[in-house]
């Protein structure tokens, strides 16, 4: 005890122990777990086409987990669903079975959590809300609890003065508010892409389903949640949408033929092509996108921080001839496909932005520079 | 008290490097104080202050934390530990400057730690939270505190080493460790998966085991006997205690992940060991209050002291009860509820803080030469007692009240589960207001003493001079 160095000795080496079997040893028992099949050969391995879980997380979602860090969600929301015999957590219907160190391998950031003022959203992708409604929950959650304790975040949020149809319209339960309405912001639209991808909703070769009786009370709950949701994807909206696709995937005189660049599932090609998955221009200021898809666009860009040096001709067969109406589908088209969640354009938007650009030359393109940077 | 005039050189040389570290604390003290109210503000009252991004609920209480461990306990283990450090080695403290300079950078580091934490780049790792770009500042003010420190131990008069000095010591050795552990496994060569969450954990628990703890006991075995003027009571088990916490509090802090997504012998080896810590808990309870009790009319004649005591009684009671809430049966019913907020300011305020206090109060008026008055002490005293009690009883029935209610499946979360823990939230929330008061007229007094205003310096200086 005398002798700083033994003493030092002694201290490092208890504490060492513990370091050895945490660190070291659970890391050698687990950290090399990788995806696997639902259920494995008998020898063994992964049977061949089966498919492989967990999934990765789209790169929107990705995005919204920093978001949900970074916002501090995890103090008072878990992410893990205990045993049956430590918990009750599978009995209230927030699981179909315990959560499994496999489920977390490929999350950059691991949020468990260990204070429940809210509810667990380790499945909350499974509870069938839909985008709206999460929009609304994020923006205020106490219109549609009152009591809620949960905290709202109205500054993801534009709050609108004179709405669109496509806007999202707030009203509160109990009808003591003003009606308002609301458009996300990109970081918002993230962070419903994440909440939406929290499941775990496929079973493990060292997990399954809990078997039983509480399953039904399960379905109960989701069926009384659906009846909750204010409004799903309405009619109107569905329209557009799938005109737009048509236009997206259309390569001949008429179309819009951004797949052949842009891809089927909206990745585009590394280094050459753009994604619109999960970007920030797709994502972000309508009268960017509606001029871009009028006019073209070349030069330096920045889509999620990535740079591309490329150019665009003025979209459509021959270039440069969609119509009002073209561009309005398309656009809502791909603010609302691959995890994307944004308000739809109107043609009356694009007929706005057309005229504003009255006068400007026929196939010039617009660089970077010359789009108001504000991504909003 | 008599005092000899070895110890007063020595509480000369340390005044400088004291007032800086226990006036910085108390900022960090109001600050986190602050953080706790706006906490506790939101709970009852989601939408106060909810349109600024920067004061999200998950935020502030990030903030609070932090800026409560490192602000407050890390600048008020500097100063006690350099105090009782250079006392019982008859040594002077040398350095003082480059002590200064890495306090400063390690208050900068915290302050831009917090400001990044409210910017929204929040880590998500327990107790590291604060962007990791501060981390290096942190670590290297911190190794230049350490290694100053470790020189007035190497120059001690008296080779024989004692308690206060093994329980001090080995806590400032035991943080940068835990430190670069944590930041090996989270940064450098990151863990996947819930290793992450058990490594992180187990960083932020061990933070409150091996550093706020230990420091508190030492600060304990060092006051109780030098204020009562009389010996530990069974000293010999001091030993005994001191290597079962070094060696059974590393593992004991990951009960906390029982029934979770972790390897199940994770969760089981920390819930026996956290069974296994009642030795060490009853030693230093036995330590402390076998030798206190002799002498219960001093104990509540002396502030000091009677904050000290108060400390060890919560330290003990705390211990227990951590011990009890750890059984996977009652665990099953408390894990993730708001007794979990009981834990954390049990630990930190009810036995760190008031140790602390207690201790700030002996030494200040040996190393400035002034006096608080009684009247702010013992207000101080009375206020904290209250509001921690008030506190704490809160975050008990209000835990189990939470932890009951979520384990009946039909009652529904928001409705019936939470409203009922509600007006525990409006009880802590009266808590923290009378506990920021109370630590208000705390560093009010401290500051007081340490900056006298001129006039008054005046007046002792020609005191001094006339003497
Ligand atoms: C102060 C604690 C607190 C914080 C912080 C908090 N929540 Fe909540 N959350 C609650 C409570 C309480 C409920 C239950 C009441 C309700 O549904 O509104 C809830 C419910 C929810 C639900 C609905 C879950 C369901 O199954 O019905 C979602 C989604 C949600 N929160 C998301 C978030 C997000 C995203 C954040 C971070 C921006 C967040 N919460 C931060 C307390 C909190
Ligand atoms: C000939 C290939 C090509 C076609 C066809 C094409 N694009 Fe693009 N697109 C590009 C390139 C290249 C860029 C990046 C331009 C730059 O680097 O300045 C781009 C950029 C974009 C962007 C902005 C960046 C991003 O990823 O969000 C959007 C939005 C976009 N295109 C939408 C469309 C739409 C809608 C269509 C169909 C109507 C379409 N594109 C058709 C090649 C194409």
């Amino acid at each position: 005890m005398n002798n700083l160095a033994k003493f030092s000795l002694g201290i490092f080496l208890t504490l060492g122990i513990a370091w050895l079997a945490f660190v070291v040893g659970a890391r050698s028992q687990y950290g090399d777990l990788s995806p696997t099949s639902e259920s494995l050969n008998e020898d063994g391995s992964v049977p061949v086409d089966a498919d492989l879980y967990p999934f990765d997380l789209s790169g929107m979602a990705k995005q919204g987990a920093e978001e949900y860090a970074a916002l501090g969600c995890v103090s008072c929301h878990t992410q893990q669903v205990r045993r049956v015999e430590a918990g009750f957590d599978v009995d209230r219907g927030w699981g179909k079975r315990p959560s499994a160190p496999r489920d977390y391998v490929l999350q950059e950031h691991v949020l468990l959590g260990n204070s429940r003022i809210g509810p667990d959203l380790a499945n909350l992708g499974l509870r069938g809300y839909t985008d709206q409604w999460l929009h609304q929950h994020l923006f205020e959650p106490q219109t549609l609890f009152p009591s809620s304790l949960c905290p709202p975040s109205p500054f993801l949020y534009n709050e609108i003065k004179d709405p669109t149809p496509s806007d999202l319209e707030i009203t509160s339960q109990d009808n003591t508010k003003d009606i308002r309405h609301i458009r996300p912001l990109v970081r918002a639209n993230r962070l419903i892409a994440y909440l939406q991808s929290l499941k775990q909703d496929y079973e493990l070769p060292e997990v399954s389903f809990v078997e039983d009786d509480e399953v039904v009370e399960e379905t109960e709950l989701t069926e009384e949640v659906a009846s909750a949701q204010v409004s799903s994807a309405p009619k109107w909206l569905q329209d557009q949408i799938d005109a737009g696709k048509e236009v997206y995937m259309k390569a001949a005189a008429g179309g819009g033929m951004c797949f052949t660049c842009h891809q089927v599932n909206g990745e585009g090609l590394a280094g050459q092509f753009p994604p619109l998955a999960g970007s920030d221009w797709v994502l972000g200021d309508k009268d960017r996108l509606i001029k871009i898809s009028m006019y073209g666009l070349m030069g330096e860009i920045e889509v999620n921080g990535v740079k591309y040096n490329n150019v665009m001709a003025p979209p459509g067969i021959p270039p440069g001839s969609l119509t009002d109406d073209q561009i309005a589908n398309v656009l809502t088209y791909i603010r609302n496909d691959w995890g994307n969640s944004a308000s739809a354009v109107t043609s009356d938007e694009v007929a706005t932005v057309r005229k504003s650009l009255n006068g400007r030359a026929p196939m010039q393109m617009f660089t970077a520079a010359e789009l108001s940077p504000d991504v909003k | 008290m008599s005092e000899d005039s070895p110890d007063k050189t020595i509480d000369r040389s340390a005044r400088l490097a004291f007032s800086f570290f226990l006036s910085s604390a108390g900022l960090w003290l109001l600050i986190a104080a602050l953080f706790a109210y706006l906490a506790a503000c939101k709970l009852t009252d989601p939408f106060f202050l909810s349109s600024c991004e920067f004061f999200t609920y998950g935020k502030i209480k990030v903030s609070q934390a932090n800026a409560f461990i490192y602000g407050w306990g890390g600048n008020a283990i500097f100063a006690v530990s350099i105090w009782i450090l250079a006392r019982l080695s008859q040594a002077e403290v040398r350095g003082s400057v480059f002590l200064i300079f890495a306090g400063v950078i390690w208050n900068l580091a915290i302050t831009f730690g917090l400001l990044g934490i409210l910017d929204g780049h929040m880590s998500g790792h327990e107790m590291l939270e604060m962007p990791k770009e501060v981390w290096p500042a942190m670590l290297i003010s911190y190794l230049i505190i350490t290694f100053l420190i470790l020189v007035i131990h190497r120059s001690r008069q008296i080779k024989e080493t004692i308690a206060p000095q093994w329980f001090i010591l080995a806590a400032i050795l035991w943080f940068p460790a835990l430190f670069l552990i944590a930041w090996h496994g989270l940064e450098i060569n990151p863990a996947r998966g819930t290793l992450q969450t058990v490594l992180s954990m187990w960083f932020g628990q061990s933070l409150i085991w091996l550093w706020l703890t230990p420091v508190a006991l030492g600060a304990a075995y060092y006051l109780i006997p030098a204020i009562l003027g009389r010996t530990i009571d069974k000293y010999y088990l001091a030993i005994f205690g001191f290597w079962c916490i070094a060696a059974l509090a590393p593992w004991s802090v990951v009960h906390h992940l029982e029934g979770g997504p972790v390897p199940m012998w994770i969760p089981a080896i920390g819930t026996v060991m956290s069974i296994a810590m009642v030795f060490p808990i009853a030693v230093a309870s036995t330590n402390f209050h076998a030798t206190a009790f002799l002498d219960l009319g001093k104990v509540w004649n002396s502030l000091p002291l009677r904050f000290v005591i108060f400390g060890t009684l919560s330290y003990t009671v705390s211990s227990y009860i951590g011990v009890v809430f750890s059984l996977p049966a009652v665990a099953k019913i408390t894990q993730f509820t708001i007794i979990n907020e009981f834990h954390f300011n049990q630990r930190v305020y009810g036995f760190f803080s008031m140790i602390v206090f207690g201790a700030v109060y002996f030494a200040l008026p040996k190393i400035t030469g002034r006096e608080i008055p009684i009247s702010a002490k013992s207000f101080h005293f009375w206020t904290s007692t209250l509001g921690v009690l008030l506190l704490l009883l809160a975050y008990l029935i209000g835990g189990l009240t939470h932890g009951v209610l979520a384990g009946q499946p039909s009652l529904p979360w928001s409705s019936s589960v939470i409203s009922s823990v509600q007006p525990y939230f409006l009880i802590t929330k009266f808590a923290f207001l009378l506990l920021a008061f109370s630590q208000l007229v705390f560093v009010v007094n401290v500051w007081r003493v340490i900056f006298p205003n001129p006039f008054a310096k005046l007046f002792v200086d020609q005191k001094e001079a006339g003497a």
